[in-house]
């Protein structure tokens, strides 16, 4: 990254960079408010969303069917979106794409910062690290162990920190660090 | 890194993004009752609340798949089950879903002692869909399940206005018939 910095970059190109991290970053608090209303961002909400559901008699492996009484308060009354492998499916694969693709051009806006070349790799790495973590996350809480529903939250977390990270340094080097334009 | 690199990684990352299928995003849920709301509207007249879970054995699986085409194959399957005071069988409401391009739709369907259909709802669908489903519930279509058991002709839906929410009508019909085969196999009448 020797021959460009976005401190060189001329006027539109820092007004469109700038936008363009203006724009992700209001798709991410519209994303993460979407999140928290339908499925909840604790670990224990996407738990609750993702998990398979738990019987609520004391029906055993083997066992056919089973009944008890119940008092009508211990039926959901929450307006909660599960998400069942058919759904599971469609949003890993949108999501993959999608944030991939941010992570992708978040790190190309960033290779043109002025930060070292090792913290450029282990910022720039983050969202990416935190698409894939947050995505199989949810794969590992429906399959592997509802206690895993805690990578679901950092993964989001992680890709939160990397997006603020990236656009907090790429605007400082946009707008006021001191470069003379190339 | 030159410009013309740059140029060049941004415009392939872009038309990578041009490239998605925007048809195969799906819209936030909208959740049009909670499973409380629906099984105390679909059980009116209970007045003791049961939960029975029932797993489907292979030959049930079978004849469920046989009669509706569809595999029952989750780990379990729960009716919500309305009794009266004194213990009578009222209705047992179970949840089934669908998952379309645009998304899940959710139905709760009460079936009573004898496997006919007691009530219907839609209880969740997505921001798109509900553009089909709400004219498909505003015009009663759910009514029309009412009296019906599983062996009975699937409720017509030629009438029902737009291939949309004809669409959607047929899927709703099929989670019914469903939801009424697997009352029917897996809660015979005692």
């Amino acid at each position: 990254m020797r021959e460009m910095r976005l401190s060189q970059l001329p006027p539109s190109g820092k007004v469109f960079c700038t936008l363009f991290l203006a724009g992700i970053g209001c798709g991410a608090l519209a994303a993460f408010t979407q999140a928290a209303t339908a499925v909840g961002v604790s670990p224990a909400a996407v738990r609750d969303s993702l998990a398979p559901e738990a019987p609520m008699t004391d029906l055993h492996h083997g066992q056919m069917s089973a009944e008890k009484e119940i008092d009508v308060s211990q039926i959901s009354d929450t307006a909660k979106v599960f998400i069942r492998t058919p759904l599971l499916i469609q949003t890993s694969h949108t999501h993959l794409f999608g944030q991939t693709l941010i992570a992708g051009l978040l790190a190309l806006i960033f290779l043109f910062s002025s930060v070292g070349e090792r913290s450029k790799c282990v910022i720039g790495a983050l969202p990416f690290a935190g698409t894939l973590i947050d995505i199989g996350g949810m794969w590992a809480t429906r399959f592997v162990s509802p206690s895993l529903s805690v990578l679901v939250t950092a993964g989001g977390t992680l890709f939160a920190l990397g997006y603020v990270a990236i656009a907090v340094l790429s605007i400082y080097d946009l707008w006021f660090r001191k470069e003379h334009p190339v | 890194m030159s410009m013309r690199i740059a140029l060049l990684l941004g415009s392939t990352v872009l038309s990578g993004l041009a490239s998605m299928p925007a048809r195969a995003h799906i819209t936030p849920p909208v959740v049009l009752a909670s499973d409380r709301e629906a099984v105390v509207r679909l059980l009116p007249a209970a007045t003791r609340y049961f939960v029975r879970e029932v797993r489907p054995s292979p030959a049930e699986q079978n004849a469920i798949r046989q009669q509706t085409g569809w595999n029952a194959d989750d780990d379990f399957y729960r009716f919500y089950v309305g009794r009266t005071a004194e213990g009578a069988l009222v209705a047992a409401t179970v949840f089934l879903s669908e998952f379309t391009l645009h998304g899940p739709l959710r139905v709760a369907v009460a079936v009573g002692p004898d496997g006919k259909v007691t009530g219907a709802s839609v209880v969740e669908v997505t921001e798109e869909s509900y553009t089909w489903v709400k004219p498909v519930l505003d015009s009663g279509f759910l009514q029309r399940f009412v009296g019906r058991d599983a062996r009975s002709a699937p409720a017509q839906t030629g009438d029902v206005g737009g291939s949309m929410p004809r669409f959607y009508a047929d899927v709703i019909a099929r989670l019914v018939a469903r939801a009424a085969t697997l009352y029917e196999v897996t809660m015979p009448p005692k």
